[in-house]
């Protein structure tokens, strides 16, 4: 199994010192592996606040860790030599949320997909290069005659993504991080554009790292899912499950608060449900203060990741009896796609 | 005896003047919004849906304005009112929460300084003991705490800040309530918070509830009639089940099966091509370029409007 990154024991804190006081911190104690070998998507799901973006930065390199280390191929992205720093710059590809802010305006849009194949001589010559930007916008469901030649404003939200999208395909990258790709676009151009992205995992076998706050995009495109709450990771494992039998007090929180698309009116419940505790200055684990089956050991430590199943890791007392996760196991976890078992009639079902 | 109709649009049309040619945006559009009943009106961006909440309150700022079409408020036609009546009809008669209102807040005014605005701009003058139980009991309405009156903006969190945008918005009893995606900024947890406020407040006051978004699912949990707009025409309108369960413009159908589901996981299917430009429609019908019925007819004229049922309509030459 060739490890591609490896992120172990990263922590990352904002601002404190002197003069600033406390500081915040975006991770806490976070590690997990990506596995070059076996392509898949991997959804980090989370609330603003949750580190999921700080989470992307730190895979992109963007910035340092506080604590603990990043390694590609196995060698810390602060120590890589120049050619290093190139392959890794190609095998790891951002796509970031804001179709419109990536752009500059001065340019026609054949420019953010020509700068690659310059700077890393991507194509022997210029036709070579022009086909294969052709075929990275054909492989977003583009038609490159009516994008190439184009000004940003020309071109809509969906089509300036799909084209972000196209440039991080043609450097053949190994990992794509996107950071909310679709949250900025129309619904009925989600799918479309989330289904490019499944096509490059599964034709390309290009991993995804997909970052969002949408949880049914998430179980819709994804094989694995990270969950994500105030900077620590509450839950992980095969999305199917995650979604379907939530383990962490958090994830069924999250799960039951989304509007379903259903004659069923469930979703307005009466008043005071929710569960809210002040517990200044705890230790403990970070969800205690809204957590409805909170024990009195959960202010005074963080639980630690249990591994639940062989696909699941979940941040909670309530499974202390499931052995403890080590940092190396996560990308077992997170492996790639998961076929589930089909049920056996008549054992576990009436 | 037919209940009792508080908002009647009719054939409602607004118009932007673009160097490049008039934009419609807001077509001919009629509806009715009965009291107490919660109305959706769904659309992605450019149908609309927005422009035709700020017409509704004679808000359209040049280069826009209104082309034609009328709007009654409990039987009072609103385009007949002179500029002061209708500034005395809007938050009075009917309040908007417009998008990113939270941001909107007055950051260097404590709440209860905002909410005494609204009201002192409306003729309401109170003693400071009046003014205090008045805003503490509309705080109390929002599910916040009385301690919220003294507070600025920046010191209340996301959903705090709407909740407060909603108490300025019913400070004066309105009958009509708009909310153009109250929730979007909002993580899913704190948006179920503020949707149960505005249903508890319409409750108490007997209001009626617009809500302007393109969240599907919050529109099938929370509105009792939906509106589907595309291109700045309203497609079609119907109970809330009916559209989940049996859409009849080609539209709306495809809408709703590109949604994804927590149910199963299967392939993903958006809507091919995209939404026309407005001030490049195409002709006849303009969803024909993206609708698999599409037949010569739909491409040469404009479906009219039909009733299909009380409160239901859709325009379509299939459906």
């Amino acid at each position: 199994m060739t490890t591609l990154m490896e992120i172990r024991h990263v922590t990352k804190r904002y601002g404190g010192g002197r003069l600033s006081g406390e500081g915040m911190t975006a991770l806490s104690d976070l590690s997990m592996t990506i596995d070059a070998d076996r392509p898949s998507i991997t959804a980090v799901v989370g609330e603003s606040g949750s580190g999921k973006t700080t989470l992307a930065r730190i895979l992109l390199g963007l910035t340092p860790p506080t604590e603990g280390e990043v390694l590609y191929r196995g060698q810390d992205l602060t120590s890589l030599s120049g050619e290093q720093r190139r392959d890794f710059r190609r095998d790891v590809q951002a796509v970031f949320q804001d179709p419109y802010e990536v752009y500059n305006p001065f340019y026609r849009v054949d420019h953010v997909l020509n700068t690659p194949v310059n700077r890393f001589k991507l194509a022997a010559n210029r036709a070579e290069g022009r086909e294969l930007i052709a075929g990275s916008l054909r492989a977003v469901g583009l038609r490159p005659e009516e994008i190439l030649g184009r000004f940003p404003h020309q071109l809509s939200g969906g089509q300036r993504q799909r084209i972000m999208v196209a440039r991080a395909v043609l450097m053949r990258p190994r990992l794509i991080v996107a950071d909310e790709p679709v949250s900025m676009v129309d619904a009925s151009l989600r799918a479309t554009i989330l289904g490019s992205l499944r096509k490059l995992t599964d034709e390309m076998g290009i991993s995804i790292i997909y970052i969002t706050h949408d949880l049914a995009t998430a179980y819709q495109v994804s094989d694995n899912i990270l969950v994500m709450y105030r900077a620590c990771v509450a839950e992980a494992g095969a999305v199917e499950q995650v979604v379907k039998q939530p383990q962490h007090p958090y994830t069924q929180l999250l799960i039951s608060s989304i509007p379903k698309v259903s004659t069923t009116r469930d979703w307005l419940a009466d008043e005071g449900d929710e569960t809210i505790r002040a517990i200044p200055g705890h230790d403990g684990c970070r969800f205690v203060e809204r957590c409805p089956v909170a024990m009195a050991r959960c202010a005074g430590s963080i639980p630690p990741l249990y591994r639940t199943e062989a696909h699941r890791a979940t941040a909670c007392f309530q499974f202390d009896a499931s052995p403890e996760l080590a940092p190396a196991e996560m990308g077992q976890v997170l492996e790639g796609a998961v076929a589930l078992p089909a049920p056996v009639k008549g054992v576990n079902q009436p | 005896m037919s209940p009792h109709s508080i908002l009647r649009v009719h054939r409602l049309r607004v118009a932007f003047d673009h160097p490049l040619g008039t934009v419609q945006a807001v077509d001919d559009v009629s509806f009715t919004l009965l009291a107490n009943e919660r109305l959706g009106l769904a659309g992605e961006s450019g149908s609309g849906k927005s422009t035709l909440a700020l017409a509704i309150l004679r808000m359209i700022k040049p280069p826009g304005h209104i082309q034609g079409g009328e709007v009654h408020l409990d039987g009072t036609e609103l385009s007949s009112l002179d500029q002061e009546a209708i500034r005395r009809v809007r938050l009075a008669g009917i309040a908007l929460v417009p998008q990113g209102s939270m941001n909107s807040l007055n950051p260097v005014m404590r709440i209860q300084a905002q909410i005494a605005d609204a009201l002192a701009d409306h003729g309401v003058v109170l003693s400071k003991a009046e003014l205090a139980a008045r805003v503490a009991d509309l705080l109390r309405r929002v599910g916040l705490r009385a301690e919220v009156a003294d507070l600025y903006p920046h010191e209340l969190s996301g959903g705090m800040k709407q909740r407060a945008c909603i108490a300025i918005a019913i400070c004066l009893s309105p009958k009509v309530i708009i909310a153009d995606e109250p929730t979007s900024a909002l993580d899913v947890v704190v948006q179920r918070q503020v949707m149960e406020t505005l249903a508890r407040v319409q409750r108490d006051l007997g209001a009626a509830v617009i809500l302007v978004g393109h969240d599907m699912g919050l529109m099938a949990q929370f509105v009792d009639r939906l509106g589907i707009m595309y291109a700045g025409r309203l497609v079609e309108i119907a109970p809330i089940g009916e559209i989940i369960t049996r859409p009849r413009h080609p539209y709306t159908q495809m809408l709703i099966s590109s949604l994804p589901s927590l149910e199963a996981r299967g392939t993903m299917h958006g809507i091919p091509g995209l939404a026309p430009l407005l001030r490049d429609l195409p002709p006849g019908c303009a969803f024909h370029p993206r609708c698999p019925k599409a037949d010569a007819r739909c491409r040469t004229e404009k479906p009219a409007v039909r009733d299909l049922a009380p409160g239901q309509q859709v325009a379509c030459h299939h459906a």
